[in-house]
C-alpha cells in the first residue's frame, strides 16, 4: 500500500477531472502557538477521514490520539477511499480533518505548480487549495518516491545518488508503475534533470510485489519505491540521493477544515509533527503489513511511549 | 460522451498510432501470438485428456474437478505467484493463460465424447474396430462439433485475459489499457478496451466459419 493510490482508484484515476484550483482561500501558516485564524473551534468534537492505504490509516489515528489527550473529542472514519473522495468529504462537511501529504496534495489542487521545495509548497498549497480548506505546519516524517537500488548493483557501478547514473547510461533497467514513464518524477525528469537515459524501462506496478520481486532477483536495475516502504530496510536497498531535487518532498501535512482549526488542534499536531520520524512511521506500517497489528493500537502505543497521550 | 468517441474515432485511425513499437499493429500481433501459443499449448494438453477420459470413463470425476478448480483460479494472482517464483519472464503470462484455457477444452472434448450414443460405439466394437480406431473414427467425429466449441471458448477467453501480459511488462492490446489508466488517458484505455472485443468476436467468427466449412454435410 502506498501513497500514489490516494491519487485515485484505477477507474476513479481514468475519469477524473482535475480539481479546480481556487485561490480565495490563503490562511495564516503560524503553527504551533496562539489563536488560530478564522475562529475555528475544535469544541464540537473533529471528525478525521483516511485514505484507503495502511500508513494514511495510522496517521488518522496518531492524531486521534494527540487530540484524545489534549481533550478534543474525535472520531475516526478510517479507509474512506481516494482522494477524489476525501476531498469533497472535507470540503462539505463529513470530515474535518485528514492526514496528506504535500506534494501529492499540492499536485491534486494545482496540478501545474513546479514547487518541489517544502517551504515553498506550504505557500502554493495556502494559495492553491479551496476556501474553507487549509494546511497545517508540515511534520519531519515523510513518504516520497524513491529510486532505490539493490547493495549489490550499488557497489558494482558505484551508484549513491541520481546522479551517478547518468555514468551507466544504456546499461540499466528501470522498472515503475506504467504511469512513471510519462511522469517528470519518472524517466522523464530523470533525463532532464540529470541526463539519465535506462537501457529499458518494465512496467510492473508502483511499490508492490512486482517491482520489488524484479528488484529482488535482478530483473531490473532501478526500482521506484516509496520511502516509508519497510522492504528497502529489510532487504539493505539503498535508496539514491537526489541532488537536484528532482523529486518533490512528500512530508506529512494535516489539511483541516477551518472551522475547526483552533490552537488546541494547531499545537497538538505540530507536537506529533516534530516528533514522528520517517523511520517511526515505516516502523509503524511495518507492524500493521507485517505483523498484521490494528492501527489504532499501532498508533496508540507509539502515542502513549512518545509522551503525546497520557 | 460525444466529444469522447470522436477521440476514440480519431486514435484508431491515426496513422501515427498503427505503427512503430507502441503502434496498434505491433501490439495487435503480440496480442495474437500470446493468444494463439496460450490456446494452442492448452489444446496439447487438453484435448488428449479430454479424448483419455472421454473414451475410458475413467477418472473424468477427478478431471472435471481439476479443470473447474482451474477455472476458479484468478488469474492475476496466478500471475502474481508465477512471477514470484519465476522472476520476469513470459512464463507467468503463459501459465496463467493456458491455465485458463485447459479447462474449457477438456470439459467440451469430455461432454462430446460423452454425447455419442453408446449404441454406435458398440457397433463400431462389434464390427471387430480396435479402440484406436473406436475413437479416431467414431468418437472424435463424431464429438467434433463440441470440441470446436471448446477450443473456442478457450481462445476468446484468452484473448480477453491476454491483456495481463501488459501488467507483468510486456506488449500486446493490454499496454493502452494499463498504460492508459495509469496515465489517466481514457481515450487510450478505451481504444485497447475496443481492440480486444473486435479480435476476440473476429477470431471467433473465423473459427465458426472455418467449423462450419469442415462440417457441412452434418448439422453442427
Amino acid at each position: 500500500m502506498n501513497r500514489r493510490t490516494l491519487l485515485g482508484g484505477l477507474f476513479a484515476a481514468a475519469s477524473v477531472p482535475a480539481l479546480a484550483a481556487c485561490s480565495s482561500g490563503i490562511t495564516s501558516l503560524d503553527g504551533g502557538s496562539g489563536a488560530g485564524t478564522g475562529g475555528g473551534s475544535s469544541k464540537s468534537g473533529i471528525t478525521i477521514g483516511t485514505a484507503n492505504f495502511t500508513e494514511n490509516q495510522v496517521l488518522g489515528y496518531l492524531y486521534a490520539a494527540v487530540l484524545d489527550a489534549a481533550g478534543v473529542k474525535t472520531t475516526v472514519r478510517p479507509n474512506l477511499g481516494t482522494r477524489e473522495i476525501l476531498i469533497p468529504a472535507i470540503k462539505g462537511g463529513d470530515i474535518d480533518l485528514l492526514p496528506e501529504y504535500q506534494g501529492a496534495l499540492l499536485h491534486y489542487v494545482d496540478p501545474k505548480s513546479k514547487a518541489t521545495e517544502e517551504g515553498e509548497m506550504q505557500n502554493a498549497l495556502a494559495m492553491a487549495l479551496p476556501a474553507g480548506l487549509q494546511v497545517l505546519p508540515y511534520g519531519r516524517a515523510e513518504d516520497s518516491d524513491a529510486f532505490a537500488v539493490t547493495r549489490e548493483t550499488a557497489e558494482k557501478y558505484g551508484l549513491a545518488s541520481l546522479a551517478d547514473l547518468k555514468k551507466q547510461n544504456g546499461k540499466l533497467v528501470m522498472g515503475a508503475a506504467p504511469e512513471v514513464k510519462t511522469r517528470e518524477v519518472g524517466v522523464v525528469g530523470l533525463k532532464e534533470v540529470y541526463g539519465v537515459e535506462f537501457k529499458e524501462f518494465k512496467s510492473l506496478d508502483s511499490s508492490g510485489p512486482l517491482v520489488k520481486g524484479a528488484l529482488k532477483k535482478g530483473d531490473v536495475d532501478v526500482a521506484n519505491l516509496f520511502t516509508t516502504d519497510t522492504d528497502i530496510q529489510e532487504n539493505q536497498w539503498v535508496v539514491l540521493t537526489d541532488p537536484e531535487n528532482l523529486i518533490p518532498g512528500q512530508h506529512i501535512v494535516p489539511l483541516i477544515a477551518d472551522r475547526r482549526a483552533d490552537s488546541t488542534v494547531r499545537k497538538a499536531l505540530a507536537e506529533l509533527g516534530n516528533v514522528l520520524t520517517t523511520a517511526d512511521l515505516t516502523e509503524l506500517n511495518r507492524q500493521v503489513d507485517k505483523d498484521k497489528k490494528d492501527p489504532e493500537d499501532v498508533a496508540n502505543a507509539y502515542a502513549e511511549k512518545k509522551g503525546l497521550a497520557a | 460522451m460525444y466529444e469522447l468517441f470522436k477521440n476514440l474515432g480519431d486514435w484508431l485511425v491515426s496513422g501515427e498510432q498503427w505503427s512503430g513499437s507502441d503502434g496498434i499493429g505491433h501490439r495487435l500481433a503480440e496480442h495474437l501470438q500470446y493468444s494463439l501459443l496460450a490456446t494452442l499449448v492448452a489444446a496439447a494438453i487438453a484435448l488428449p485428456l479430454g479424448l483419455l477420459i472421454g473414451h475410458t470413463g475413467r477418472g473424468a470425476f477427478l478431471a472435471i474437478n481439476l479443470a473447474s478448480f482451474g477455472r476458479a483460479l484468478p488469474t492475476v494472482g496466478l500471475v502474481v505467484l508465477v512471477f514470484l517464483a519465476s522472476g520476469l519472464s513470459m512464463w507467468p503470462v503463459y501459465v496463467a493463460l493456458v491455465a485458463l484455457a485447459v479447462p474449457a477444452i477438456v470439459t467440451n472434448t469430455y461432454a462430446g465424447m460423452t454425447a455419442v450414443d453408446p449404441d454406435v460405439k458398440d457397433a463400431a466394437r462389434g464390427q471387430g474396430m480396435r479402440w484406436h480406431q473406436v475413437l479416431f473414427q467414431v468418437e472424435l467425429p463424431l464429438a467434433l462439433p463440441l470440441i470446436m466449441t471448446g477450443l473456442r471458448l478457450a481462445l476468446i477467453q484468452v484473448v480477453a485475459t491476454a491483456t495481463i501480459a501488459a501488467y507483468v511488462s510486456f506488449g500486446g492490446l493490454g499496454r493502452y489499457v494499463f498504460d492508459g489508466l495509469a496515465q489517466r488517458d481514457l481515450v487510450q484505455v478505451l481504444g485497447g478496451a475496443v481492440l480486444v472485443a473486435v479480435v476476440a468476436v473476429a477470431l471467433d467468427l473465423a473459427l465458426s466459419a472455418l467449423q462450419r466449412a469442415l462440417f457441412r454435410h452434418r448439422p453442427a
